[in-house]
C-alpha cells in the first residue's frame, strides 16, 4: 500500500508541474538523468554507462512496439525487421554517401516509415494469427536479405559507422553518446503519451476494442491501422539509426535475430501490453538482466523463453497492469470509506 | 531439361515435408483455434529423437520414425495440457486467446530450442540412413530417399484421412473442430479429444523431422525456416484445410527450388515468405479457393 500512496504522490506531483507547463516534468527527467553515466562510471565503469545506452535504444523500440500493438491491438511480430532497416540505412548513408548522423537519422526514420507502410498493408485484411505470419515473414525476410547481399554488409556485416558530431562535439564514446540517445528516448515516451492522449490515439483504442464499433463510429480503419504501423516503424527507424552510430559503429545481421524479436516482446508483456511505462520498465529489466545472467548464456534463452510463457500465463497484464489494479482498488477502498463516513 | 527435372523432382520430395508440417499446423489450427507458433521445434525434437532411436539404439529407420512420432506426441500432449490449456481456456471455452497464444508460442519455441541445444548442441548431425544405389530413369538419377519420403508421406496423409473420415474417434475430432459446446454436449470427452488433436499433430510433425534427416542434416536451428516455410504452405493452400496444406507444400517446394535454380540461389529462404506474403495480402483464404474458417 506503501507504493500506492507514493505513486499517487508522484503521479500527483508531476500531474501539479503539468499545469504548470505541459513540458515542465520531461525537462526534469531529463536534468535528473544527466549525471546517470558519471554516476555509473564512478560507482562501476564504463561498461554501465553502455548498458544506459542500449536501455535508451530498447526503450524506443519497445515503446514503439506499444503503439501498435498496444494502442492499436495489432498483432506484429516483424519489428525487428524494421529496427534492422533503420540501422542499415543509417549505416550505408553515412559510410556509402559520407552524411552525418543528423541526416541518417532522419533518412532512417523516413526509410523504416516506408517499410511501416508495406507491413501495415496485410493489416487492412488480416487480424491475429494471420497477421502475425505475415509480419513474421516481413520482418524474417528482410535479415535474411541482409544476410546474402554484399552490400548490405551480408555475412561480414557493416563497420566504421562514424560517431555523431555536432558543433565540434563528437559523441564517440558512451558517456557522451548517453547525452544524444538519452533525450532521444524521452522525446519518443513524451511522443507516446502525446498520441495516446490525442484524437489519433483515441481512434487506435477504438480499433483495438472492436473494429466494426469504430467503423461504425465513423474511424477510417484503414487509415488508423496504417497509421500506427508506419509511427511505431519510425520510432524503430530511429532506434535503428541510434544503434548504428552507437560505438563501435558496426552492425550484423546477427543483431537482428528472432532472439531479439524474443527479447523485445518479453518487454512489452512484462511491461504490460498497452502501458507506455510498461514498455518503459520492461525495457529497463530485461536489459538488466540480459546483461547480469551473460555468464550463463546458454540457458538465457531458457530463462526468457519460459520467463514469457508463465508471463502470459499467470500475469497476462504485466507490471502495468499490476499497478493499475492496486491503484483502481486503492480508490474503491477510499470511495467505500467516505461513503461509509457520509451515512454513519 | 534434366536440370529442370531434377529441381522438380527435389521440389517435390522437400514440399511433401512441408506439405506434412503444414499438416499438422493446420489440424492444430482446426482443432484448437490457435496458430502453434512453436512447431518448428517440435518437428527439431522429432528429428533428433529419430536420430537417437536409429543411431544410439540402432532401430531400424521406418522404426524409429514410429519410435519418434510416439515419444514427440507425448511431448506435444504434455505440453498442451500443462501450458496451453490455461490459455485456450482463458478465452472462454476453446477460443482464440490471440496476442497471448502468440507470445506463448515464441516463448515456447525458444525454450525447446535452448532444451535441445543443452541436449545435443550445437553442431550439425549427419544422420546417414543407406537406402542403396538411386533409381536411373534415362538420364535422371532419382535418389531412394526421396521415394521413401514421398512413400511415408502418403502413408501419412492416408492414415489421416482414414483416422479423420473412417473411425468413431475421428468423427469426435471432426465435431469438437466444428464446434466444441455442442460436441460436449453430444458426451464427447472435448478436452480429451483437444490433446489427441495436438498430440498426432506433433508426431506427424516428428515424421517430417525424421524424414528429411537423411536429406539434409539434423541441427538444433532447423525448426524456425521449416515453421515459416509449413505456414506459407497451410496459407497457400488455405488455412485449416488439410487437402490444402499438402498442396501448398509442393507449391513451396517447387516454387521455392525453381527460384533458387533460375534467379538466384543464396536468396533461396526468401521464395517462400515473399509467396507467403502475396497470397496473404490478395488471397488470404488460400489459392485453392477452400473457405478458410475464420473464427473470432
Amino acid at each position: 500500500m506503501n507504493l500506492v500512496v507514493t505513486l499517487q504522490g508522484v503521479g500527483g506531483f508531476f500531474g501539479r508541474m503539468e499545469r504548470t507547463h505541459p513540458l515542465l516534468p520531461w525537462l526534469l527527467a531529463i536534468v535528473a538523468l544527466l549525471p546517470l553515466p558519471l554516476i555509473l562510471s564512478g560507482l562501476f565503469n564504463d561498461y554501465y554507462v553502455y548498458l544506459a545506452n542500449r536501455i535508451c535504444i530498447f526503450i524506443m523500440l519497445s515503446v514503439g512496439l506499444n503503439i501498435v500493438k498496444g494502442f492499436c491491438g495489432q498483432v506484429t511480430v516483424g519489428h525487428v525487421g524494421l529496427y534492422a532497416i533503420g540501422a542499415v540505412t543509417a549505416a550505408i548513408l553515412s559510410t556509402n554517401f559520407g552524411f552525418s548522423f543528423w541526416m541518417t537519422l532522419p533518412a532512417a526514420i523516413f526509410i523504416a516509415g516506408l517499410a511501416g507502410v508495406v507491413v501495415g498493408v496485410p493489416s487492412f485484411r488480416l487480424e491475429g494469427a494471420y497477421l502475425a505470419l505475415a509480419t513474421l515473414g516481413l520482418g524474417e525476410s528482410v535479415r535474411i536479405m541482409i544476410s546474402v547481399t554484399p552490400y548490405l554488409g551480408s555475412s561480414t556485416g557493416l563497420g566504421g559507422i562514424p560517431a555523431p558530431s555536432a558543433f565540434g562535439f563528437t559523441f564517440d564514446n558512451f558517456t557522451r553518446y548517453y547525452y544524444l540517445v538519452m533525450p532521444i528516448a524521452l522525446v519518443g515516451i513524451y511522443l507516446s503519451f502525446a498520441i495516446l492522449r490525442s484524437a489519433t490515439g483515441r481512434a487506435f483504442q477504438a480499433i483495438r476494442e472492436d473494429t466494426i464499433a469504430a467503423a461504425a463510429a465513423g474511424i477510417n480503419v484503414r487509415k488508423y491501422k496504417l497509421l500506427a504501423f508506419v509511427i511505431s516503424a519510425m520510432y524503430a527507424g530511429c532506434a535503428g539509426a541510434m544503434f548504428a552510430h552507437m560505438r563501435p559503429g558496426y552492425i550484423h545481421h546477427n543483431n537482428f535475430t528472432i532472439i531479439e524479436m524474443v527479447t523485445l516482446l518479453l518487454m512489452i508483456v512484462l511491461g504490460g501490453i498497452g502501458h507506455v511505462w510498461g514498455g518503459v520498465i520492461g525495457a529497463i529489466i530485461v536489459t538488466i538482466i540480459y546483461d547480469q545472467t551473460k555468464d550463463f548464456y546458454f540457458y538465457q534463452p531458457l530463462l526468457f523463453g519460459s520467463s514469457m510463457v508463465l508471463l502470459v500465463i499467470f500475469m497476462p497484464q504485466g507490471i502495468g497492469g499490476l499497478i493499475d489494479r492496486y491503484i483502481v482498488t486503492q480508490r474503491f477502498i477510499d470511495a467505500r470509506r467516505e461513503a461509509g463516513d457520509g451515512t454513519s | 531439361m534434366e536440370a529442370l527435372l531434377g529441381f522438380l523432382i527435389f521440389g517435390v520430395t522437400i514440399g511433401v515435408v512441408y506439405g506434412i508440417v503444414a499438416l499438422g499446423i493446420s489440424l492444430i489450427y482446426t482443432g484448437l483455434d490457435i496458430v502453434h507458433f512453436a512447431h518448428g521445434e517440435i518437428y527439431m525434437f522429432g528429428a533428433f529423437l529419430g536420430l537417437v532411436f536409429a543411431h544410439q539404439y540402432n532401430v531400424p529407420y521406418w522404426l524409429a520414425i514410429l519410435c519418434a512420432m510416439i515419444v514427440t506426441g507425448l511431448l506435444g500432449i504434455v505440453i498442451e495440457r500443462v501450458f496451453y490449456r490455461r490459455l485456450t481456456r482463458a478465452g472462454g471455452g476453446y477460443t482464440v486467446a490471440g496476442m497471448g497464444m502468440i507470445i506463448c508460442g515464441f516463448g515456447m519455441s525458444v525454450v525447446l530450442q535452448n532444451i535441445a541445444f543443452l541436449i545435443w548442441g550445437a553442431d550439425a548431425e549427419p544422420f546417414p540412413v543407406n537406402f542403396g544405389m538411386p533409381y536411373q530413369i534415362g538420364e535422371i538419377f532419382l535418389p531412394k530417399s526421396y521415394v521413401a519420403t514421398a512413400v511415408a508421406a502418403l502413408v501419412l496423409m492416408g492414415g489421416l484421412h482414414v483416422f479423420l473420415k473412417k473411425t468413431k474417434i475421428g468423427l469426435a475430432v471432426r465435431a469438437v473442430a466444428q464446434n466444441k459446446d455442442i460436441a460436449f454436449l453430444m458426451g464427447i470427452n472435448v478436452p480429451l479429444m483437444i490433446s489427441l488433436i495436438f498430440g498426432v499433430a506433433c508426431a506427424i510433425a516428428a515424421a517430417a523431422g525424421v524424414l528429411i534427416g537423411p536429406m539434409q542434416s539434423v541441427q538444433v536451428e532447423m525448426g524456425y525456416l521449416m515453421l515459416m516455410k509449413a505456414f506459407a504452405a497451410a496459407v497457400v493452400g488455405g488455412f485449416g484445410s488439410l487437402p490444402g496444406a499438402i498442396l501448398g507444400g509442393l507449391l513451396v517446394g517447387i516454387f521455392e527450388n525453381l527460384g533458387a535454380a533460375y534467379i538466384s540461389g543464396s536468396h533461396k529462404d526468401i521464395y517462400a515468405f515473399l509467396l507467403l506474403i502475396l497470397v496473404l495480402m490478395f488471397r488470404p483464404q488460400g489459392l485453392f479457393g477452400v473457405e478458410a474458417k475464420v473464427k473470432a
